[in-house]
């Protein structure tokens, strides 16, 4: 018959948890496995005869004391953390999602409502805007990709547990903040991607 | 002329409700209840919830560090991160299990890498004394220190399992519990820390 586990031993030294009668006739003829627990048995009673001493019965008052008063220090604990504390990556990755979500909006919404540029101004404002550097290729381009990344694990209702889904006036709103420059590069990239799509 | 009063108050023991602060905490209140109280701004309710587990927390320190100062500054330490850590406490064990559970993260993280220099400085009390056999205090003593410096030099599973089991008396789920493992690992560890106890014992 197989000798005892180290787990049979444990329960066979402290007697907690009788093992089943064949496993404990085992232990009672089985020569190794007797001494083993003998030795594991004496064992366990040198460690606990080990007592500490007691400190001074003063100490406990002084103690508490000195926790109390590095208490006092600290900051109050908070409620257990919930929802976007919980997962700083994910709120990012929701906070990510929501902005590109509003960018898309405002650039399909921006075409419905802004007046058409006229050739004078696009040129008067050509400068500032290739200094900005407008993304040609959404698929190529890195921070595109960064976002992406960041967005592409959260779910949905993460993002509506974190309390930042969009609202209606938020794409209006931020469609009404674009500055001129702005403005006419939504049309650029808008114009382009019509073309591209042959509408 | 009206003669003056005198107020005379009778000091109690000290106890949990004869702190003026906590007075208004629920008596007997439960650890969780006591937990609530000091995420809301009570820090008094902490204050019980040291004094109802220093020396369970300073015992288990003493047990690692194997000095008294040492185990006090340990057990502040425990003390003060679990105030820090309260809000990670989300009552799905009991707080004792979470309050050990930090006891033997900072004893495992402190004092580790200082057990060696403990067990050379038991050696050395041993050589010391090594003369005055005939007296059985001593010889109690130079015994002890043997087996605290041998249970020093457990590895860090097998010296958890072995203190929180043989004297703080925890069952084997607690203690699994605590140190993030199964029941049957726990055992293995306790196991081989008796093994292990005996081989550095004889080898003295």
């Amino acid at each position: 018959m197989k000798h005892l586990s180290q787990a049979e031993f444990v329960d066979l030294v402290e007697s907690r948890s009788p093992l089943p009668a064949a496993r404990a006739r085992h232990a009672e003829e089985c020569e190794r496995c007797r001494t083993e627990a003998e030795s594991l048995r004496t064992m366990r009673l040198v460690a606990s005869s080990d007592a500490i001493p007691e400190p001074s019965p003063l100490f406990w008052d002084h103690f508490s004391a000195r926790v109390a008063e590095q208490v006092r220090h600290e900051p109050r604990p908070a409620a257990p953390a919930t929802g976007w504390r919980m997962n700083p990556f994910a709120t990012w990755a929701a906070a990510g999602t929501i902005a590109a979500m509003l960018i898309t909006t405002a650039l399909s919404r921006a075409t419905l409502h802004a007046p058409a540029p006229h050739m004078a101004n696009e040129t008067a404002v050509a400068m500032p805007v290739s200094d900005v550097g407008p993304v040609d290729d959404l698929d190529n381009d890195q921070a595109w990709a960064v976002v992406r990344a960041a967005a592409a694990d959260v779910a949905w209702e993460d993002v509506t547990a974190a309390g930042l889904t969009a609202h209606p006036a938020d794409v209006e709103n931020a469609a009404l903040q674009l500055n001129a420059a702005e403005r006419v590069e939504l049309v650029r990239l808008l114009n382009a991607d019509l073309k591209r799509n042959g509408a | 002329m009206e003669p003056r009063r005198w107020q005379v108050t009778v000091s109690r023991d000290r106890t949990d409700s004869a702190r003026p602060d906590a007075a208004s905490l629920p008596d007997g209140a439960d650890d969780r209840t006591l937990v609530e109280a000091c995420r809301s701004g009570r820090r008094e309710a902490f204050d019980v919830i040291v004094e109802r587990h220093q020396r369970q927390v300073y015992q288990l320190c003493y047990r690692f560090a194997g000095n008294h100062e040492d185990a006090s500054d340990l057990a502040q330490d425990v003390f003060i991160r679990a105030y820090r850590g309260l809000h990670s406490f989300k009552g799905q064990s009991a707080f004792s299990t979470w309050l050990y559970r930090i006891a033997v993260n900072v004893c495992l993280n402190r004092v580790g890498a200082r057990s060696q220099r403990w067990a050379s400085l038991d050696a050395a009390e041993q050589a010391d004394t090594r003369e005055e056999r005939a007296d059985a205090r001593i010889l109690r003593g130079e015994r002890a220190a043997e087996v605290r410096a041998a249970i020093a030099r457990l590895p860090k599973k097998q010296r958890a399992a072995l203190i929180l089991r043989v004297y703080h008396d925890l069952p084997h789920d607690q203690i699994a519990a605590i140190v993030g493992s199964s029941v049957g690992a726990v055992k293995a560890n306790f196991f081989h820390a008796l093994a292990n106890l005996k081989k550095l014992l004889n080898t003295k």
